[in-house]
C-alpha cells in the first residue's frame, strides 16, 4: 500500500527552510481560528488553497476526500446544535446558526488542507531538523519522527491481519457496534505480536547503525534560512498583524448569533 | 603472522527465560578479510551468534552472557552497540523493518551522521556505496518503492558507507526470489575481494555460500564444524544431519559412490560425469515422462478457471493483466515469480479476499463475485505467509478450533476435527501450548492445522517454507503431499525452487502481472534461459541435468536414470 505522504516536487514550497514551513502552519492554524463569520473565513481558505496550488499538493487531499466530505456534510447539521439566531428556518436550524456551520466546517477543511499541504512538502527528517534548530533533542525529534513512520506500517499489518481473519471465516462486517468491537479484538493479538516483532528489528538496525554513538552528529539535509525564506516569514508576519488588527477591532463575527 | 579480527573466546549465552543455551561453549578466530558463512538449523545459534558480533548481544538483548568476543581489539561487552558500529555493520532479513528515512540517499547517509562525519564526506560516501550496489540512479527514490532486492542492496550500502571492518548479514535473501538473491551475493564476492573487510553471512541455502572461504556450521549452540568450505559442502551426510540441504550436484555423486572430490559446480559435476563415462537412460527418462502424464490423466473436474482476470489496486498498480489458468482437482500447483510479480495478489482472488477489477474468475463452477468470501472458505483454506499475522489464541487448541466455532459445529466434531488437523501436522498432544511459545516452524504448522480442521477442498499456502529450515520445509512439504494424495487440491506460493522441482506437478511461473511460463515442473524447468527472465533459476542439480539433455528433478530421478556401465 502507498503510505507516503511527502510528494518529491522542486517548488518554491518545497525548498523553503522547514523552520519557515512549520511558521506557516502555526500561523495559519492561529489566524483562521479568529472569525466566526465564513465570508471573513474565505480569503484564508483561498490563501491555503493557493499555497496548495503553488506546493502541487493539492493531489492528496484526494485520499482523504470521503472523510472531508463526511466532516462536512456532519458539521453542517451538527454545529447548528451549539448555536442559535434570530432568524427561524426550521426545526434547529436559523440563518446564523447555518452561517455559523458553514464557518466552522470551512475552518475545518482548511485546518485538514493546510496540514496536508505541510505534509505533503516537509520530509519526515526535515520536519526533525526544523524541530531541532528550533530548540527540540535530537532524541525527541527522532522519537517523533519515527512514531510518524510506525503509523502506516500499523495500518498495512492490520489491513493483512483482517483479511487473514476474513479468510477464517471471521465476519468482520456485520452485527452493531458491540459485535463488531468484540470481533475486532482476536485482531488485536496479531497487531501487537506483529508491530512488537517489527519495531524490535528496527531498534537492533538502530544502534547497528550507531544511534546515540557521538554527542555531536552532523546532519546532512541542509537547511538554511534563504532570502526566499525571510520574504516568506515576513509575509506571514504581515498577515498576521493584519487579520490579529481586525480581529481585535471585532470584525469578522456573526451579528445576531447565540453560542450556547 | 596474521592478527585475527574476531576472536571468540568460550561463548556461551543463553536468552532470559530459555531453557537451553543458545550459544554454547564456542572459541574461534576469523582472519581479516576472510568470507564466512555461518549455517545450521533453525534454532542453531546462527543470528545469535551474528548478534554477538557487534554487541547486540549481550547489549540488546537480556539474558546470561560469558565468555569473550574481540573485534578489532574492542571487547563487546565493554563497548556500546552504537561503538562497535564504527568497526561492525551489520544488515538483517528483514529489508522492511531496517529502512528508517524517507529517501535513498538520506537512509545511506544515515550511520555516517551519527559518527559526526562531515556533510562533503557524507556526500561523497554516499555516492560511493550507491555506484557499489548499483543504485546510484535511485537517490531520491523513497525506499518503500524499491523491490524486495534494491531494499536488501540499500541497506549493505548503507551499512558499507560507514567503513566497516566486518559486515554481518543475517539471512539477507531469505525473502527474496533467486535472482534477486544472486544480485545480493554478486555484491557479496565483490566484497570478498576487498581484502579490508570481512565478511560473514548467515545462509540457509548451500548454492549461495559456494562463494565462501569457511563455513561455520552450528547445531544446538554448538560448533560442530569451521572448516573451509569445499571440504564442508562435501559432506553431504554430516550437512543433512544438521539440517542443511547438501548441494544436488554434490549429493548426486556422494550417492553414486564419489566421496572424495565431489564435484560442487556444475561444470566440475559435467567433467566427472564425463570422466566416469556415465549417461542418461533413455528409456527410464521416457517412464519418467509417462509418470507425469498418467497423474495428469487422474485429475479431476476444473475447481478454479480464470478467463482474462484483470486486478488493479485503488492507488491504480495494475497489479494483474490478463490471467487466464485451469486448476483441477487433485493438482499441486505451485506459483512462482519474483517479488512483486503478482502471486501473492493472485491467489487472494482464490478464495475471494480480492474481486477481480476484470475478466473473470470461477470457483466450483461459480464466479467468485457470487459466492464471496465466508462462502468460498468452506471450500478454501487459505495458509498466510506469516503465521503471526493469524494467531491470537491462548492455547493450539482455541486456535485450530477457531474457523470451527465460527461456523457452529457442535463441540464433539471440533474436537474430532482438532485432533486430526493436531495429527495431521505432527502437533499432538501440542493441544494446551501456547502458540506463541512454539518456533516459527511450530506457528506455521498451528496455522496450517487451523486451516485444515475445517477441511476445505482446496488448500492455498503462501510461501510455506519461508523461514523453515531444510528439515522443516521437508516435513512442511511431505504433509502437504500427504494431504493432496488424500485428495486436497493444493496450490502454493513460493521462492524455492527446489520444493517446486521436487512437489510441484505443475508450475506457473508469473511475471508483471502476467503469466509467462506454465506447464508440468518438468517442462518449465527445461526453459533455464527464459525462467532467468522472470527473476527465477532452477536447482543446481537440475541445470546439470538440462545440460546434459533431460530434465531430472530429483537426486533420486537422476539415481534412477543415471548408467553406469558402457553399452554394448
Amino acid at each position: 500500500m502507498d503510505s507516503e505522504i511527502y510528494l518529491d516536487r522542486d517548488t518554491f514550497f518545497h525548498r523553503l527552510d522547514p523552520r519557515t514551513k512549520i511558521a506557516i502552519l502555526l500561523i495559519t492554524f492561529v489566524i483562521v481560528l479568529y472569525y466566526q463569520n465564513p465570508l471573513w473565513i474565505m480569503p484564508i481558505s483561498a490563501l491555503v488553497l493557493l499555497h496548495g496550488v503553488l506546493a502541487d499538493s493539492l493531489i492528496n487531499l484526494k485520499r482523504i476526500r470521503y472523510i472531508m466530505f463526511v466532516l462536512a456534510v456532519s458539521g453542517l447539521i451538527l454545529w447548528n446544535l451549539f448555536a442559535s439566531g434570530e432568524t427561524k428556518l426550521f426545526w434547529i436550524f436559523t440563518v446564523e446558526s447555518l452561517a455559523y456551520s458553514l464557518g466552522r466546517v470551512l475552518i475545518m477543511l482548511t485546518l485538514i488542507t493546510a496540514g496536508m499541504i505541510f505534509m505533503s512538502t516537509t520530509r519526515n527528517e526535515e520536519f526533525v531538523i526544523g524541530m531541532i534548530r528550533l530548540g527540540l533533542p535530537y532524541r525527541v525529534g527522532f522519537a517523533i519522527s519515527t512514531a510518524l513512520r510506525l503509523v502506516p506500517t500499523i495500518v498495512s499489518s492490520v489491513f493483512i491481519i483482517a483479511q487473514a481473519q476474513r479468510s477464517r471465516g471471521l465476519d468482520l462486517d456485520s452485527g452493531n457496534i458491540l459485535e463488531r468491537i468484540r470481533k475486532y479484538l482476536p485482531l488485536l493479538v496479531p497487531v501487537f505480536v506483529s508491530t512488537i516483532r517489527n519495531t524490535n528489528v528496527f531498534g537492533m538496525a538502530l544502534e547497528a547503525k550507531g544511534f546515540g554513538a557521538r554527542e555531536e552528529r552532523t546532519f546532512y539535509l541542509d537547511v538554511k534560512m534563504q532570502r526566499a525564506d525571510y520574504w516568506m516569514l515576513g509575509l506571514m508576519f504581515v498577515i498576521f498583524i493584519v487579520t490579529t488588527y481586525l480581529k481585535i477591532r471585532g470584525f469578522g463575527n456573526i451579528p445576531g448569533l447565540i453560542r450556547f | 603472522m596474521e592478527q585475527p579480527i574476531i576472536t571468540i573466546k568460550d561463548l556461551t549465552y543463553r536468552y532470559r527465560g530459555q531453557k537451553r543455551n543458545a550459544i554454547e561453549s564456542i572459541s574461534l578466530e576469523v582472519n581479516p578479510g576472510e568470507f564466512i558463512a555461518i549455517m545450521g538449523a533453525s534454532e542453531a545459534g546462527k543470528s545469535t551468534l551474528a548478534a554477538c558480533i557487534n554487541g547486540l548481544v549481550p547489549h540488546f538483548f537480556r539474558g546470561k552472557f560469558s565468555g569473550e568476543v574481540q573485534v578489532c581489539g574492542k571487547n563487546t561487552r565493554t563497548s556500546r552497540v552504537a561503538e562497535m558500529a564504527e568497526v561492525t555493520g551489520m544488515v538483517f532479513q528483514d529489508f522492511e523493518a531496517q529502512l528508517f528515512s524517507t529517501n535513498v540517499e538520506l537512509e545511506v547517509a544515515f550511520g555516517l551522521e551519527n559518527f559526526n562525519v562531515p556533510r562533503e564526506e557524507i556526500a561523497r560516501r554516499v555516492d560511493e556505496a550507491l555506484r557499489f550496489v548499483g543504485l546510484e540512479n535511485m537517490k531520491r527514490r523513497p525506499p518503500a518503492t524499491l523491490s524486495g532486492g534494491q531494499k536488501q542492496k540499500l541497506a549493505i550500502a548503507s551499512v558499507l558507507a560507514m567503513y566497516p571492518k566486518v559486515l554481518v548479514m543475517d539471512e539477507p535473501t531469505t525473502d527474496l526470489d533467486p535472482i534477486s538473491k544472486a544480485g545480493v551475493f554478486e555484491i557479496a564476492n565483490h566484497l570478498r575481494q576487498r581484502d579490508d573487510l570481512t565478511l560473514l553471512v548467515v545462509e540457509h541455502e548451500t548454492e549461495e555460500v559456494l562463494e565462501a572461504q569457511k563455513i561455520l556450521l552450528l547445531d544446538e549452540g554448538k560448533l560442530i564444524r569451521y572448516a573451509p568450505a569445499h571440504e564442508v559442502l562435501c559432506e553431504v551426510d554430516l550437512l543433512e544431519q544438521h539440517g542443511v540441504m547438501p548441494l544436488g550436484v554434490t549429493k548426486y555423486f556422494h550417492r553414486m559412490g564419489i566421496n572424495s572430490h565431489a564435484p560442487l559446480t556444475i561444470a566440475e559435476g559435467l567433467q566427472k560425469f564425463k570422466d566416469n563415462q556415465w549417461r542418461l537412460s533413455e528409456a527410464t527418462y521416457e517412464s519418467l515422462k509417462q509418470q507425469d502424464q498418467a497423474r495428469e490423466q487422474r485429475y479431476g473436474a476444473p475447481l478454479i478457471r480464470c478467463e482474462n482476470l484483470q486486478f488493479a489496486y485503488p492507488n491504480g498498480t495494475q497489479a494483474l493483466r490478463g490471467i487466464n489458468l485451469e486448476i483441477r482437482r487433485g493438482e499441486i500447483v505451485a506459483i512462482v515469480g519474483q517479488n512483486g510479480s503478482g502471486k501473492t495478489t493472485l491467489v487472494k482472488h482464490f478464495n475471494g479476499l480480492l474481486m477481480p477489477t476484470g475478466g473473470q474468475i470461477w470457483v466450483d463452477g461459480r464466479p467468485t463475485r457470487e459466492q464471496g468470501v465466508f462462502e468460498l472458505g468452506r471450500k478454501v483454506g487459505y495458509v498466510f505467509q506469516n503465521p503471526d499475522h493469524q494467531i491470537f489464541s491462548n492455547t493450539v487448541y482455541d486456535e485450530v478450533a477457531f474457523t470451527l466455532r465460527l461456523r457452529k459445529v457442535d463441540e464433539k466434531t471440533i474436537r474430532q476435527s482438532v485432533t486430526e488437523a493436531l495429527e495431521a501436522v505432527g502437533l499432538a498432544g501440542y493441544e494446551n501450548a501456547d502458540p506463541f511459545s512454539l518456533t516459527k516452524s511450530g506457528r506455521q504448522r498451528v496455522a496450517v492445522a487451523s486451516v485444515l480442521a475445517a477441511k476445505p477442498e482446496i488448500l492455498i499456502l503462501d510461501e510455506p517454507t519461508t523461514g523453515l529450515d531444510y528439515n522443516e520445509q521437508r516435513s512442511m512439504m511431505n504433509l502437504v503431499r500427504r494431504l493432496n494424495e488424500q485428495g486436497s487440491t493444493i496450490i502454493f506460493v513460493t521462492h524455492h525452487m527446489w520444493v517446486v522441482a521436487e512437489y510441484a506437478h505443475r508450475v506457473y511461473v508469473m511475471k508483471d502481472g502476467q503469466i509467462f511460463l506454465q506447464g508440468t515442473a518438468r517442462e518449465v524447468f527445461s526453459h533455464d534461459q527464459e525462467l532467468v527472465d522472470a527473476y527465477l533459476r532452477p536447482p543446481l542439480h537440475v541445470m546439470f541435468s538440462n545440460q546434459l539433455g533431460k530434465t531430472l528433478l530429483t537426486v533420486d530421478e537422476m539415481i534412477a536414470c543415471t548408467e553406469t556401465q558402457p553399452q554394448e
